[in-house]
């Protein structure tokens, strides 16, 4: 008997679509199993948006008193603020699973399980579960984008509509890499307490314009960590700044390589898979 | 000439441990400087398996059973060592060779634990690409063999062990795969599950031939599933052979306990089975133990003389545990096989 000759689908576009159904049967599955604890989604709904109204008075509060930063209005730092947020909810939105990746999958042996599936073992971790919340975070990003856009009589033509779909995806690929990239090092070592939540603190230096950080910061953001790519560079082709729209675009090139690294270093992780006991 | 299926030429695989050193200082110590150590779990195993085999894997805990499952399914990359399945490299080319496989890890579900049980049959048609008509076929098989039909739409996790471990046993062949890996698939059960789990897995074997590899302690499982097994222990294989052929070398050894009603010397007892190649293991006062080998005296005439010869109350037979024939069979090699 060879195995050899009985596959399944082949090709780029048909596998991608096979992959796209899987994707839906996860979600779908995901909404039917959130709305069987009803209590429990609106818990979660009510508690994200009481969160997201507190950021923004404390936002609006302080720019009540600071009316520029650093040769930045505060339209303009809003605005910022906003994108941000577009990028987060989508990569909060599917990476869900990354958070305690470590002891579910690997310590608590659950990776075996993914392995005997064939399905890619990332998109099975990433599809597994979903983070609501990131609809709320797109949805108020949108909502301050748009106000802080109309303050500062901003033209949103469609070039700019078309720079808005490609720059949030890839930025969200500069989130969803650099946390794909330390979700992987637990491949190599169990680690429990694990590095994303310093990370993540990191994080929200991203929301500001970049100048007003002292050289090593803005090196550091722009080149180590590259946070300084998921709000503040692409933000800059909708507010300008010099020679900042260019940089803009920058953004993708940034995210695929980012991305396209830590999916290596997760493959060879997943390779380098000792399993559990028993 | 046909090639089999299932190729192993010198598996081996090793795990990495920290060990740890003791107290505060030794904690410090092994931030800056781990102690590793190999444990080589699975050492140079080689065998062959044709299309349509069941075969029973088996030895001791820790004999490194599950390390080779787990390196035949693509979950674990070998250290060393060569595997192909129909031609394909399990590891290698993982998301091709699971489509036509299945598997079941004990006591571990592969299922989703929140989802209901039909739900998880979905998702894996999805995955899987099974046509509606092979789902349909497929579910009404199982329900026959399985039963499973009546908790179809409870959620996983308010399933009975045994209510889980069959429908874990459906999920692993929704897809209708060329080879079925089973992991201590009796693990736990009590005696019906287990009957019930036996009775499947010889009809699914008849109706399909799919290749079934199985590890277990459980003679019982081996006895009734398998006429080829592979026994392993420390990481090597000591025995693959028929069963016949096991049997013949190690015997079938049976314990025998007994109670009496009054106290009695082992000497006493051992007078009541005489000339029988009976040996008197243990026991003081009113519980006894004894072993015979039923290849050299039925059981019923050890009975019959002691049933005869003391007052006994109560006496039970069990099989002679995997541990100790894979302990028997390496006092009598002194060596492994090659
Ligand atoms: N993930 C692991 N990491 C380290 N050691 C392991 C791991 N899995 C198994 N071992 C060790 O390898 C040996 C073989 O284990 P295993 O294959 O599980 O044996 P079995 O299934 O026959 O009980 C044991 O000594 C066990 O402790
Ligand atoms: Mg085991």
């Amino acid at each position: 008997m060879d195995l050899r000759t009985q596959r399944g689908t082949e090709g780029f576009w048909p596998r991608l679509i096979w992959q796209g159904r899987i994707f839906g049967a996860y979600f779908g599955q995901f909404v039917k199993m959130r709305l069987a604890y009803r209590m429990d989604f609106l818990v979660d709904t009510l508690a994200v948006s009481f969160s997201m109204a507190i950021q923004l008075t404390v936002l609006s509060v302080l720019f009540s008193k600071i009316r520029a930063l650093d040769g930045w209005s505060f339209e303009q730092v809003l605005f910022i603020y906003g994108f941000s947020l577009l990028p987060l909810g989508l990569f909060n939105l599917i990476s869900v699973n990354f958070y305690g990746f470590s002891d579910k999958y690997i310590i608590g042996g659950k990776f075996d399980r993914v392995l005997l599936r064939p399905v890619n073992t990332l998109v099975q971790v990433m599809f597994e579960s979903f983070n609501v919340s990131g609809l709320n975070e797109i949805i108020l990003g949108t909502a301050v984008m748009i106000y802080a856009g109309m303050k500062l009589n901003f033209a949103f033509g469609v070039g700019d509509f078309l720079a808005l779909l490609v720059l949030v995806p890839s930025a969200a690929l500069v989130y969803t890499g650099v946390f794909l990239a330390i979700t992987s090092v637990s491949f190599w070592h169990e680690d429990r307490m694990g590095l994303a939540p310093p990370v993540y603190n990191i994080i929200r230096f991203s929301r500001y314009p970049l100048t007003i950080y002292s050289l090593p910061v803005r090196v550091f953001l722009t080149f180590v960590l590259p946070f300084a790519w998921v709000a503040f560079y692409p933000a800059t082709w909708f507010i300008g700044g010099g020679q900042l729209p260019l940089v803009a675009l920058l953004t993708v090139p940034v995210g695929v390589v980012v991305f396209s690294g830590a999916v290596w270093m997760w493959h060879r992780g997943a390779a380098n898979y000792a399993s559990t006991g028993s | 000439m046909s090639e089999a299926l299932l190729q192993v030429r010198g598996l081996t695989r090793d795990y990495r441990l920290i060990k740890k050193r003791e107290g505060v200082s030794g904690g410090l110590i092994d931030l800056v400087r781990p102690r590793r150590e190999l444990l080589r779990a699975v050492d140079d195993v080689s065998f062959e398996i044709p299309a349509g085999e069941m075969v029973g894997y088996i030895g001791a805990n820790g004999a490194g059973k599950s390390t080779t499952l787990k390196m035949l399914t693509g979950i674990l990359t070998p250290t060393s060592g060569e595997v192909t399945v129909g031609g394909l490299v399990p590891w290698r080319e993982r998301v091709q060779y699971t489509r036509h496989i299945g598997a079941v890890f004990g006591q571990r579900t592969q299922l989703w634990w929140d989802l209901a049980v039909v739900e998880s049959f979905r998702l894996l048609q999805k995955i899987y690409e099974v046509d509606e008509q092979t789902y349909q076929r497929q579910m009404g098989i199982f329900d026959d063999l399985l039963d499973i039909g009546d908790y179809l739409h409870q959620p996983v996790r308010k399933l009975s062990l045994g209510q889980r471990m069959r429908c874990d046993l459906a999920a692993a062949l929704l897809h209708r795969p060329r080879v079925l890996f089973l992991d201590e698939p009796t693990i736990g059960l009590d005696v019906v599950a287990k009957e019930n789990v036996r009775q499947f897995l010889r009809e699914i074997r008849e109706r399909d031939g799919v290749t079934i590899i199985l590890t277990t302690h459980d003679i019982g499982d081996i006895e009734q599933l398998c006429r080829r097994v592979i026994i392993i222990d420390k990481g090597r294989v000591h025995f693959d052979g028929e069963l016949e052929d096991l049997r013949r070398r190690v015997g079938q050894k049976v314990r025998l306990t007994v109670d009496l009603r009054d106290t009695a010397t082992s000497a006493e007892l051992a007078a009541t089975t005489g000339d029988l190649p009976v040996r008197w293991t243990s026991g003081e006062g009113r519980r006894h133990q004894a072993e015979f080998n039923r290849s050299e005296v039925p059981g019923a005439e050890v009975i019959k003389r002691l049933v005869n010869g003391a007052h006994v109350l109560d006496l039970s037979l069990a099989e002679q545990p995997i541990e100790e024939v894979v302990r028997d069979i390496y006092r009598q090699q002194g060596r492994p096989t090659p």
